[in-house]
């Protein structure tokens, strides 16, 4: 039988990683209320955030949680340049079918992306230098610091965009825009300009995710494509649109993973099964609940 | 002389199965892929391009099919025809069931649905090694004990041209229409006596049933049989084949198949370069020439026939394709 230590480190460990997937999630989330597409190539742009850092701290020497400002800076305009490039389309009236443009191009800047990384860094795994090293000890319980770490930071930046959201002017006329374009543009919004800011935003938060999570785990160009599915797991578990419902849902995710893997008893099963548990919860809702959880109903697809 | 494009491909394919014993054996698997891609890309865009489900599960479909024959050929010692008629049907079965489980579902939510679907594929298949092999590799049951592969590529043409005739038979018909006015306004469509649910699903069942075609061709050419073959970096690189030759349309969808996989081998040399700049050419092909980059040249090349002075070219595309053809 299980002890309750192993139950409540695996139990720790989920809640880190459901943080971080709920900072790759409220990316997606905030890019889908904007722009109205799916970022397929949300993932890749977490993955390149992680090796931005990896890169800036080993090349420049620079301090690991300044590498991940920087690498949030640099994912902040690449975005901004992509989207320029790429998805301006979107918004003019004679593209049809915009869903399956963004999906196309998302899909296809994921595919680009991915490829080259394996190019320009490398296949094999890299491991940047840890955040804090040394673990913590609560009786029996043993966390890795950089994983204490991660949740802090996650949580902490995740409050940041709460507040940004809610408090801001720019965060209201975001929400505003998400609401409604016309009447956005009506008040004197320049809705074209909060398209690039939503998606640079979307991406930084993914570039602050892959910083954070490469320590804990390693950097591989692949690395990308697990997470971005988990991310559309709490985004349609959370609902589309909703940044506190992808925070719960990240959350629950993590956890249930984590102690999806520690109940089951034959191990190697366990561990590759967890991934499609996410996906059988993510395919149950979109047949059952397709808002989601906490969807807001003016952001629901048709 | 109308409809000389016909004769013509009929020509280069006659000229194609004349001297297809010149090729050395390379070539020829190269050959056999591309049209194993062809089935894949013709059908996918039946599903994507005409009736807009753009379904991200395609391959793993291809996945099912390989994996049922060689498994019940494996296991159960059924002949390797019947076994990859089981294939063939199961998919259908499966593609229809994943067309109901989503009829509800549009665009981005119908690609994450499919994506799931794909990826829970391609665990089980991987998990499951004690009946599958899993990421070792299950080895399957050769169609053909020769040494040379002409059979497998007397047999892939023979599949990719029953299937180009069957599903260019479906979009030439009434059903064609349908599943395009379903793509561009599904409520407009049932508004004006469409079926809707029946033909999405329909369409995902013969889609599908298509994908299983080419996996169970696949997996009894390719000795050993992955879980890979339903992974999404496949998937990814049909999209780019599919949409590079023009997704609307079966022959450039083809042509797109045919092309990416040739500049593939060709471009050998570049190694990993070749990927991403085909990643490079989609996104172009998307930004610029929606209609995907054989488009143009396979409209000239149907009009070969015809007389100079006749109507414009928009005209008799007009009742054929969309606004933007």
């Amino acid at each position: 039988m299980m002890s309750w230590d192993y139950l409540f480190i695996q139990s720790a460990n989920g809640a880190v990683i459901g943080v971080i997937y709920a900072l790759i999630a409220v990316g997606v989330t905030l890019i889908f209320s904007i722009l109205k597409i799916v970022n397929f190539a949300h993932g890749d742009l977490y993955m390149l955030g992680g090796y931005c850092a990896y890169y800036v701290i080993t090349l420049f020497g620079v301090p690991p949680l300044a590498a991940m400002f920087v690498s949030m800076m640099a994912l902040f305009v690449l975005a901004i340049i992509l989207e320029r490039t790429l998805l301006t389309p979107l918004y003019s009236d004679a593209t049809e079918r915009k869903d399956e443009y963004g999906l196309i191009v998302t899909f296809g800047l994921a595919f680009f992306l991915r490829n080259m990384a394996i190019i320009v860094f490398g296949p094999f795994p890299l491991k940047p230098p840890s955040f804090v090293p040394g673990v913590v000890r609560i009786g029996n319980l043993i966390v890795t610091n950089d994983r204490l770490f991660a949740g802090v930071v996650g949580i902490a930046l995740i409050l940041a965009l709460l507040y940004f959201m809610q408090r801001t002017i720019w965060g209201q006329a975001l929400d505003a825009v998400s609401q409604s374009r016309e009447s956005a543009a009506i008040v004197g919004i320049n809705t074209q300009r909060f398209n690039s800011f939503a998606f640079g935003v979307g991406a930084a938060l993914a570039a602050a995710a892959g910083a954070l999570i490469a320590p804990i785990f390693s950097l591989a160009p692949d690395m990308g494509v697990l997470p971005n599915i988990q991310a559309y797991v709490i985004v349609i578990l959370g609902g589309m649109g909703s940044v506190v419902g992808s925070i719960l849902a990240g959350v629950v995710l993590g956890e249930t993973e984590s102690l999806f893997t520690a109940f089951l008893p034959d191990a190697t099963r366990a561990l590759a099964y967890t991934n499609a548990f996410g996906v059988l919860v993510l395919m149950a809702v979109l047949i059952f609940r397709p808002t989601g959880l906490f969807g807001r109903r003016h952001l629901r697809m048709e | 002389m109308r409809g000389l494009h016909v004769y013509i491909l009929l020509a280069v394919a006659a000229v194609a199965l004349a001297c297809v014993d010149q090729l050395n054996s390379y070539w020829m698997h190269v050959a056999i892929i591309a049209m194993f891609y062809g089935i894949l890309a013709a059908s996918w865009s039946l599903l994507a391009g005409y009736a807009g489900l753009f379904s991200l599960g395609h391959m793993a479909f291809a996945s099912v099919g390989g994996y049922t024959s060689a498994l019940l050929v494996k296991w159960y010692g059924i002949p390797i025809p019947l076994g990859m008629a089981a294939g063939i049907a199961m998919c259908c079965l499966l593609g229809g069931v994943v067309g109901w489980v989503c009829l509800r579902m549009s665009g981005p939510y119908l690609a994450i649905f499919t994506l799931g679907f794909a990826e829970i594929i391609r665990i089980t298949f991987s998990t499951e090694d004690d009946v599958t092999a899993g990421m070792a590799g299950l080895h399957t049951e050769p169609l053909f004990h020769t040494v040379s592969r002409l059979p497998y590529f007397y047999t892939s043409f023979a599949l990719l041209a029953a299937s180009l005739a069957i599903m260019g038979w479906i979009v030439r018909s009434r059903w064609g229409l349908f599943l395009r006015a379903i793509r561009e306004d599904e409520q407009a469509a049932a508004a004006s006596g469409i079926a809707v649910a029946r033909f999405r699903i329909l369409v995902f069942a013969i889609a599908s049933g298509f994908a299983g075609l080419a996996g169970v061709f696949y997996a009894h050419y390719i000795p050993i049989l992955t879980p890979s073959l339903g992974g999404l970096d496949l998937m990814a690189v049909l999209v780019v084949m599919t949409v590079i030759g023009g997704m609307e349309r079966l022959p450039t969808a083809v042509g797109g198949a045919f092309a990416v996989e040739f500049l593939l081998e060709l471009l050998r040399e570049y190694g990993q370069w070749r990927l991403p700049i085909f990643g490079v050419i989609l996104l172009v092909t998307m930004r610029f020439a929606r209609n995907g980059l054989l488009t143009p040249i396979w409209l000239r090349f149907v009009r070969l026939g015809e007389p100079r002075s006749a109507a414009p070219p928009v005209a008799r595309d007009a009742g054929q394709e969309d606004s933007r053809a």
